[in-house]
This record gives C-alpha cells, structure tokens and sequence, in this order.
C-alpha cells in the first residue's frame, strides 16, 4: 500500500465561535484523487485553505510530502498547486501572461516558466487562445485558464475546490480529461464538488463532510453499497441521506 | 529581489492592458495642467493693445513714440484709420483710441506743446484706462528725454559743440540710465510667490500624488476580490515581497504621472531650469514612496473597497487641508503645529523651495529625511498590520 502524501490529524477551525472544521481527520495516498463532498457551507472550502497554507488551524496539523503546514509552510508550499474555486485570475492579462506570472511565483525562470505555459495551456484545449486576455473568455476557457495556472511549477499534490462550476457540458468533459491525465501522470488530487456523478467517475475516495466534520469516508463504491445494490443507487443518494434534503444557504 | 520586481512588472502591464484607466490616468495630469494653464497661463502680467490713429504721418517723433510703444511687453499696437477708428468707437467695439494729430512731431521738434488726445466711450472701460495709463507714462518719458535735449542744446549753445554730437551723447547717457536706472522699485509679495503657477504647482503636484492613495489603498482588497491573493499565498513569494511589490507598482506608476504634470510646467511655463526640474522630480520620488506606503498601511486594514476608499479619502483630504494646499498655513499657532503631521507640508516646502526659491535637494534635507521615513516605517507597518488582524497573514 502506498504511502500517505498527505495526513490531516484532528483539524479544527472556528470562525467567531462557529465551528467551520472540527476534528476533522482523513489522508490522502500518493496518485490518488480524494474528493470532498458536502453540502454549501460544510467547511469543505475552509479545509482547503488550511491545507494549502492560506489558513492557520486553531488546532491539529497537516503533513504533507512528510512536511507540516505549521513548522515548514514554505516548503509545503513547494510540493502544492491550488486550483481555488474562485477564477483567482488577472483578467487584464492574457491567458500566458497568467501562467507566466503565477510560474514565476513558485519560483520557475523565466524560460521555464514559458515552457510549461506553453505546455499547460496544450493541455488545457488553450493553445490557440494563449495571447488573448483572459476577460475576452467564455466561463469555460476561463476555468480552464485557472487549472492551468494551478499545474504551474509541477505540484505533486493539486487542491482542486469546485473547478467545474457554472460551465458548459464540453470544457467540463475537458476538465475531466485533464485530471485523468494528470492522475496517470501520478499527482495527487484532493477535488470537491457538487456534481456526485463528477466525484463518481474520478475519485478513488471520497469523504462526506456536514457542519465542519467528515461523517463518511471510502470508496464511492462502498459507500453507495451501504444504502443498497451498488449498481441501482447513486452517490447523491449516499449523500442525501447522509446529509439530509434541509436546505443549507 | 526578483519576485517584488516581477509582481511590479506585472502589476504595471495591468495597468497599461486597461486602456481606460491608463486613459483616465494619463490624461488626467494634462487636464490639470490645462486648468491651471487656463486659469493662470499669461496672466501674471497686464497684457493690452493700445489702439492708435497716427495722423502725424512721417514724423519723426510720432515714430519714435509708436516704437515705444511697441517695445512695451504689456502693449500690442494696433494702428487704425481715422474712419475705422471713428466708426468703431461709434459701434462702442472699441472703448479708447489715442489720437496723434497732424503737426506733432513739429510741434515737438519746435519746442512747443505736443498734443496727443485719448478718444474714449465712458470711462474707456478696466483694459482702456491701463493702456491710457501705460501710454501717459511712455509719454512722461519721452517728454522728460525731450526736456534734456532741448536743456542741453541750450546750456552747450555756443561751446563749439555740434547739435549731433550733443543728441548723441545725451541719447548715449538716456539709454544708460534706461539700461540702469538710478532708482529701481523691487516687489515683495508676501505668503509666496506671485505667479499663481508657481504658486499652486507644487500643491497640485502634491494634491495629485496624495489623491493616488485612494488606488494604492485598494489593490489589496482587488487582489481579495479576485482571489488572486490566496492563490499568491499559496505560491512562495512572502507578503512582505508583495508588499514591496506592490509598493513599487505604484511608485512607478506615480512617478509616471508626476513626469508628466512637471514635464508639461516646464516645456509651457518654462519655470524650471534643467536641475530644478531634476530635483522637483527627486522630491516628487520621494513624495510618492511615501504616499505609496500610506496607501499600503490603509489597504492592510482595509477589507472592503468601499472601506479602502473611504479611509483614503478621509487621510487624503485631511492631509491635503493641513498641507496648505489650499491656503497659507500660518507660521506660528494651532494650525501651523498640526500641519506638521501633514506630509503634504513636507512636500509643498521641499517643491517650493526648490521650484520658487533656487535651493538645492541638500537645503530640504530635512522634508526628504521626513517622506523617506513615512515610506520606511509606512512599508513594513502595513505588512503587520496585514498579518496581525483578521483574514490576513
């Protein structure tokens, strides 16, 4: 069995006394895509950010590559690539000067930067549109311009909060693409979304959090085998009843 | 290093990408200077025409009096027929016309009375009666040069010395006296100086660098909103280079603004010599480095646009009335100690002084010791201040 590249032990984290994370513990092994599932508000966005160093936990700690967010988030910072839900994008700029930028960021030259500019906007369907500012994009193109600056600088563990909001049906299918070649290539992914046939098709486990703590956590086959016939009941319906159909926002 | 450097780099192409902010911002400088120039440009000095029928055609003094006219830099001479003359004083187009009869110059020339008559509507109207006094002065002046010929011809007469020799001599001696006069009348006009653009340059200068907190003030909060401020946490540029990042977006971004407003003073007004320029652009440098760090110490608290702006402006204006942007801050009382926390003071000193009075960078060491220190201590003050209160880091 592969090592954990990442281990997450006993998160909390409050917000004027609303717990957003609580004692939420899980691990991720190398290669693998772990998605993270809940409801508007569960706390999935803020575990991201406190993995990904944005964040300090009130409590707990993160290892990541055998580095921990609170002793060495420097050299955490080294090994992750943060594709945010948010297009945290400089629209001004054109879609290169973008990746160009953020590759700079983590810490490439600047003719390396260019390589994998070039690359990443290959393998995001954007070769031709490289010099075009980012504000002339469809929502597509630009979700797929924010995957693309994650994979600057070859992160071995890529963040991924919802990168499939709000697009159409073919740079969704690109995505989806992507990350499959990504997870060949042998990077590990941590993916939330909403869309359960979306963490059917491409996570290897999944965890279900609700009000800032993971009620359920395995593969999306055993967990649909813990309502019923597998083959005659969805993950949504895992996680319905799991979560309740009580409205969140 | 590299990393402040490219996040300015990048910060500044943003800038240039947004044609209408680069628009707005570039031709702001110009619309300001085209204020000033309208409402100040030549009009440090009376500038009139005297309208004139010379009805004393080829006479050598009516010539004479027309050239010094002429050589007056407050007067245009605008010479006119009788008709013309008369007619536009019947339509009242013109207000005041001065008349050189026929026989003047040989009235003049005879020792007798020249007679020159002002032809006017009223009172000749505001311009006609500076013109008329303008003209009776070059007038007293060539009567008085008149006097001392005809006095000395006189007290010569019969010394053997020819009448050119003698006109020669005293037009010698005029000239002289002309070109240094034994009694000159200074100026001194109090709460500085008397052209208005030399006068309120500096503080718009100043005013303008000041109003570019408001933007600096927000760069945070727009990195917030599009959340390209989390994703640079998580690369590995630290807050500080961001920091120092942004600080240098907005100098040069400033600086770019400045050049342009001094540039326009010095090619139009022509007040500033090569090293004066140098050195209002020294001041104006650090001015903005400091009025950058402020900008910065606002956007670490702030965490809304609408709070960035709102303190920004608040900071601005405050600094800008304390600055004696606006009016004179006394020398001594209340106002005058509390302009000491305004660094619009620091600055307006260190331009006038250097613009209005010739000193050197090295005379106004102590304001540029002053906004080098805003800067230094704004800088890494608003770097605390953003890890030390809520959401920052």
């Amino acid at each position: 069995m592969l090592k954990p590249f990442l281990i997450a032990k006993n998160l909390h984290k409050s917000f004027n006394s609303r717990k957003a994370v609580d004692r939420v513990s899980f691990s991720i092994r190398k290669g693998e895509i772990f998605g993270l599932l809940g409801p508007n508000g569960a706390g999935k966005t803020t575990t991201i950010r406190i993995l990904s160093t944005v964040l300090e936990p009130d409590r707990g700690d993160v290892i990541i590559g055998g580095y921990s967010i609170r002793r060495n988030p420097d050299a955490v910072r080294r090994l992750i690539g943060v594709c945010p839900q948010e297009l945290a994008l400089y629209e001004e700029l054109s879609a290169i000067d973008n990746l160009v930028f953020f590759g700079r960021m983590v810490g490439l030259s600047g003719s390396e930067a260019k390589a994998q500019a070039v690359a990443r906007l290959k393998l995001v369907g954007l070769t031709g549109r490289a010099k075009g500012r980012v504000d002339k994009f469809s929502g597509g193109m630009k979700r797929r311009v924010n995957l693309a600056v994650s994979l600057m600088g070859h992160p071995k563990l890529l963040f991924m909060d919802e990168p499939t909001v709000g697009i159409d049906p073919q740079s969704r299918n690109r995505i989806y693409r992507t990350i499959e070649r990504l997870r060949d290539r042998g990077m590990t992914i941590l993916y939330t979304t909403h869309y359960m046939e979306e963490a059917n098709r491409l996570c290897d486990r999944v965890a279900i959090i609700d009000a800032g703590r993971i009620i359920a956590m395995d593969t999306p086959l055993a967990l649909r085998s813990r309502i019923g016939p597998p083959e005659q009941v969805t993950l949504e319906d895992v996680f319905l009843k799991l979560t309740g159909r009580r409205l969140r926002d | 290093m590299i990393k402040p450097l490219l996040v300015a780099l990048y910060e500044v192409r943003i800038y240039l990408r947004d044609r209408g902010d680069l628009a707005f911002s570039l031709l702001l400088p110009i619309v300001t200077f085209a204020l000033m120039y309208g409402a100040f440009g030549g009009q440090d000095t009376f500038h009139g025409t005297a309208h004139v029928v010379n009805e004393d055609q080829g006479g050598a003094y009516s010539i004479l009096l027309l050239e010094r006219l002429e050589e007056n830099d407050c007067l245009d001479v605008n010479l006119l027929s009788v008709q013309e003359a008369n007619s536009k004083l019947d339509r009242a187009d013109l207000l005041l016309i001065l008349y050189i009869p026929h026989g003047f110059s040989d009235a003049v020339a005879s020792g007798e009375q020249g007679q020159l008559v002002f032809k006017q509507r009223g009172n000749g109207g505001d311009e006609g009666q500076v013109v008329a006094s303008i003209v009776r002065s070059v007038v007293d002046e060539l009567a008085q040069e008149f006097q001392v010929h005809a006095q000395v011809s006189e007290a010569l007469e019969g010394t053997g010395i020819g009448q050119e020799q003698i006109d020669v001599t005293v037009e010698q001696l005029i000239e002289e006296e002309r070109q240094e006069p034994t009694v000159t009348v200074g100026e001194e006009t109090l709460g500085g100086s008397a052209d208005p653009v030399e006068a309120f340059l500096p503080t718009i200068v100043t005013m303008y660098v000041l109003f570019a907190i408001t933007l600096t003030a927000r760069v945070l909060v727009e990195e917030r909103r599009r959340g390209t401020l989390e994703r640079l946490l998580t690369t590995r540029i630290g807050v500080g280079q961001l920091f120092f990042g942004k600080f240098l977006a907005f100098c040069s971004r400033g600086f770019i603004q400045t050049l342009i407003l001094l540039g326009l003073a010095y090619a139009v007004f022509q007040m500033f010599t090569p090293l004066s320029f140098i050195q209002a652009l020294v001041i104006a440098l650090v001015f903005i480095a400091a009025a950058s760090g402020l900008g910065l110490l606002i956007a670490s608290v702030a965490r809304t646009e609408d709070q960035a702006v709102w303190i920004a402006v608040v900071f601005t204006m405050a600094m800008v009335l304390l600055g004696g942007t606006f009016f004179e801050i006394p020398e001594v009382g209340v106002m005058s100690v509390l302009s000491k926390i305004s660094v619009n003071t620091y600055a307006n000193d260190a331009l006038k002084a250097v613009i209005n009075e010739g000193s050197s960078l090295a005379d106004v060491g102590m304001q540029l010791a002053v906004l080098a220190g805003v800067a230094v201590v704004a800088l890494p003050l608003g770097r605390l201040l953003f890890k030390v209160l809520p959401g920052g880091r």
